[in-house]
């Protein structure tokens, strides 16, 4: 907060003074807020207004970026120590690299206010003892979206099970998503999958699968733990599904946009994806195979665990700020049930239990946004968030050019994951992890 | 007590040195000493953490580094001589063009003037595997029925990212020799015709010896700047897959940037520059060979 805040204050009591009136709760308090930017976002940042209202504070925005831009921005302000601003938007998988940056929520937020959150959520959001964020209607995991057409072809049903000796049916573990894949793989024209090739993407796909196989990516003290059976069966995956043209020749340079669009081209069969895209690929606008989408939850790995590597944005109060309470009041308005119902009504997916609840009743009526519903609940169930270390998203760095080594024939699996497991134990080794 | 006098020739230098420090030396002195540290930009105070010379002994030791580098001096050698052969036989056609030469110079500085960000994504799009304009007019050519995976393979990535700093770049080389075309005399090519020279013997024994020096000074500035190659290679490839394009710049800028490891970063910028230096001496003794035989002085 600065003069210019303590001046408004001033003025604002004055006025209330003269009027008579009762000063709101945060009168004159300026927040300085660092906000993820994007068209969807914006419908919740108009309520800002209302809390402004509601508590005499006002809110200046005074960056709007994607959360690449804003991570950059945020090392750089640490760097140079101006953290003099209020909120910031979060993201769990970017948290972890901020140890000193934000504040504990838990103490400025009552507890039944968090406790109106998805426990898991909140356990994600809670770093070494401090609850850095409070999750926003933003929640990522993913879902098998299929085109539902191949499955209505008896002749090729028929074919699949000659082949494969089981009926041809929506895969329900990523060995059938691999059979299936590499069936229905007519390269160049049209692919059984994709998967996203590269940066912190793959890894994090990597990651969900060594889960599903029943293994870890990292042990208890941050070692590397994916050098192992499930390690290698995951990577084995990747690697099948490359060597036998079932997926994009390209897609080690993919990321979630190319795979977005490629499924809505109706190029791609089987597609694991956000759940953000649900209402792009169902409109006939933007997408060839509107009308023709299935959803269904996320298929399960060799130990019967589903996959679900989960992400969420959330808001977080910086350390330095000088009005913690106003700022959390603010964290604590943008996030709570209207926010969320009103965020979530346009697709994305929510972080309270009760609204939850309320949006899969107001689906109703719409069987497509009820089987998205449906097929995202059930695996936000069982998800999990990505390992709870600063040192993810370097370690992520280390990882992914040694699967795409694997995956591209450059090495084998056992030699890019020994590789991979020897940069991430020299990483947390110098670091003084352990 | 005697009042400090500075001298005059100081006095006048002053603010050209006091603004050369702020914006050359004193960012170049904290880089240097932060090379020596064990600096994270997310945690302020490791910069304070001096840990000698093990950036540079790990960067050193480091294959992928050196790998880097390896790929950044093929990169180098590669475009800069493809530059030099297609802005040649540019400058030469244009300069026995005799009506609309103006328009034809204007347009080939198109490619300069877009940003390396923009020509990224224009050549991401055109060598992409499966929507890419290649394949596509590949594919309906019937020369394949392959997706090619031109962004993918190794050889074919940096073909690709060869090709766009090639495209953007060319029209520097053909607009140095083309000022070069035009400053040479008259009389020597005339001599050479009346001595009954060829075409090629005028072009190889007149007419280059008085382009080198022109060439020379394109290198140089060329090898400086693809020496640097970010932008580029950032957008078409990231250094990626399997970091068959990785860069020196790519390497360093993911590392100072995204892992927020600058003390490391700079380390390895700092062993990088003697790239630049070593090209750039390299061009300016080749320069100064020319121009002493053209009797130019040194």
């Amino acid at each position: 907060m600065t003069l210019k805040a303590t001046g408004a204050s001033l003025i604002a009591l004055a006025i209330g003074m003269a009027s008579g009136a009762s000063a709101a709760e945060f009168d004159g308090v300026v927040i300085d807020a660092k906000l993820i930017g994007g068209q969807q976002y914006e419908a919740l940042y108009a309520r800002i207004a209302e809390w402004e209202e509601m508590t005499g504070a006002t809110v200046n925005v005074i960056s709007k970026k994607n959360h690449f831009e804003l991570d950059k921005e945020f090392k750089s302000d640490i760097a140079a120590r101006t953290t003099g601003w209020c909120v910031g938007s979060n993201h769990s998988s970017f948290a972890s690299q901020y140890p000193s940056l934000y504040t504990d929520l838990s103490d400025l937020i009552p507890q039944e206010t968090i406790d109106g959150f998805v426990k898991a959520n909140i356990d994600a959001a809670t770093l070494g003892g401090k609850l850095v964020m409070l999750p926003r209607a933003q929640f990522d995991v993913s879902a098998l979206y299929y085109q539902k057409d191949i499955y209505e072809d008896a002749e090729q049903a028929a074919a699949f099970e000659a082949e494969y000796g089981y009926p041809l049916a929506v895969p329900e573990t990523w060995d059938q998503l691999k059979d299936q894949a590499i069936f229905f793989a007519d390269p160049p024209n049209f692919y059984g999958t994709q998967y996203a090739g590269k940066d912190e993407a793959i890894v994090g796909r990597f990651y969900e699968l060594v889960v599903a196989n029943g293994g870890k990516l990292f042990n208890d003290d941050f070692s590397p733990a994916f050098n192992s059976d499930a390690g290698k069966e995951a990577l084995q995956w990747f690697v099948d599904l490359y060597e036998a043209g079932a997926v994009p020749a390209g897609t080690t340079n993919y990321l979630w946009d190319d795979l977005g669009n490629g499924f809505a081209s109706g190029t791609i069969a089987l597609n694991l994806d956000w759940p953000g895209w649900a209402g792009f690929f169902n409109d006939p606008s933007a997408s060839k195979v509107a009308g023709n989408v299935g959803v269904a939850p996320a298929p399960k790995g060799s130990a019967g665990v589903r996959t679900g590597w989960s992400g969420f944005h959330g808001f977080s109060v910086t350390e330095n700020c000088d009005n913690k309470e106003a700022a959390a009041s603010l964290v604590a308005f943008l996030t709570n049930e209207d926010s969320q119902k009103l965020e979530s009504s346009a697709g994305p997916l929510p972080s309270r239990t009760a609204v939850w609840d309320h949006i899969s009743e107001q689906a109703k009526d719409d069987p497509y946004r009820s089987e998205v519903l449906a097929a995202f609940k059930e695996t936000a169930a069982t998800a999990f968030a990505v390992p709870p270390t600063e040192y993810w998203i370097e370690a992520t760095n280390l990882i992914y050019p040694e699967l795409q080594a694997a995956i591209l024939g450059d090495k084998t699996v056992d030699e890019a994951l020994a590789d991979a497991a020897d940069a991430v134990d020299s990483l947390m080794q110098e670091e003084g992890v352990y | 007590m005697k009042s400090l006098k500075l001298p005059p020739w100081l006095v006048l230098l002053l603010p050209a040195i006091i603004i050369l420090a702020a914006v050359v030396l004193i960012p170049l002195v904290l880089s240097l000493y932060s090379s020596f540290t064990a600096y994270k930009l997310t945690r302020p105070d490791s910069l304070y953490r001096w840990i000698g010379t093990f950036n540079y002994e790990k960067a050193i030791g480091d294959a992928k580094f050196w790998a880097a580098f390896g790929r950044t001096v093929l990169l180098l050698t590669v475009a800069l001589n493809l530059e030099m052969l297609f802005g040649l036989g540019l400058a030469l056609m244009v300069s026995k063009v005799t009506r609309g030469q103006r328009a034809l110079r204007t347009m080939m500085m198109f490619p300069m003037m877009f940003s390396p960000i923009l020509v990224g994504f224009q050549f991401k799009f055109i060598f992409n595997d499966n929507v890419g304009l290649v394949n596509n007019a590949l594919q309906s050519l019937g020369i394949t029925d392959q997706a090619i995976p031109w962004l993918v393979d190794g050889n074919l990535a940096m073909f690709s990212i060869i090709f766009a700093e090639v495209w953007t770049a060319t029209s520097v080389f053909a607009i140095l020799i083309l000022a070069g075309l035009y400053a040479i005399p008259k009389d020597p090519l005339e001599a050479a015709k009346v001595d009954g020279c060829t075409a090629w013997q005028s072009f190889r024994y007149v007419t280059l010896p008085f382009l080198m020096p022109f060439i020379y000074i394109a290198m140089a500035i060329r090898s400086l700047d693809v020496a640097r190659a970010y932008d580029i290679v950032q957008i078409m490839t990231n250094g990626g897959p399997a970091r068959r394009t990785e860069l020196l710049w790519t390497l360093i800028g993911r590392t100072g940037y995204v892992d927020a490891r600058m003390g490391y970063a700079n380390a390895m910028g700092y062993i990088s520059i003697f790239l630049a230096i070593f090209f750039t001496v390299f061009f300016f003794r080749k320069l100064t060979a020319a121009r002493a035989e053209l009797g130019m002085g040194v």
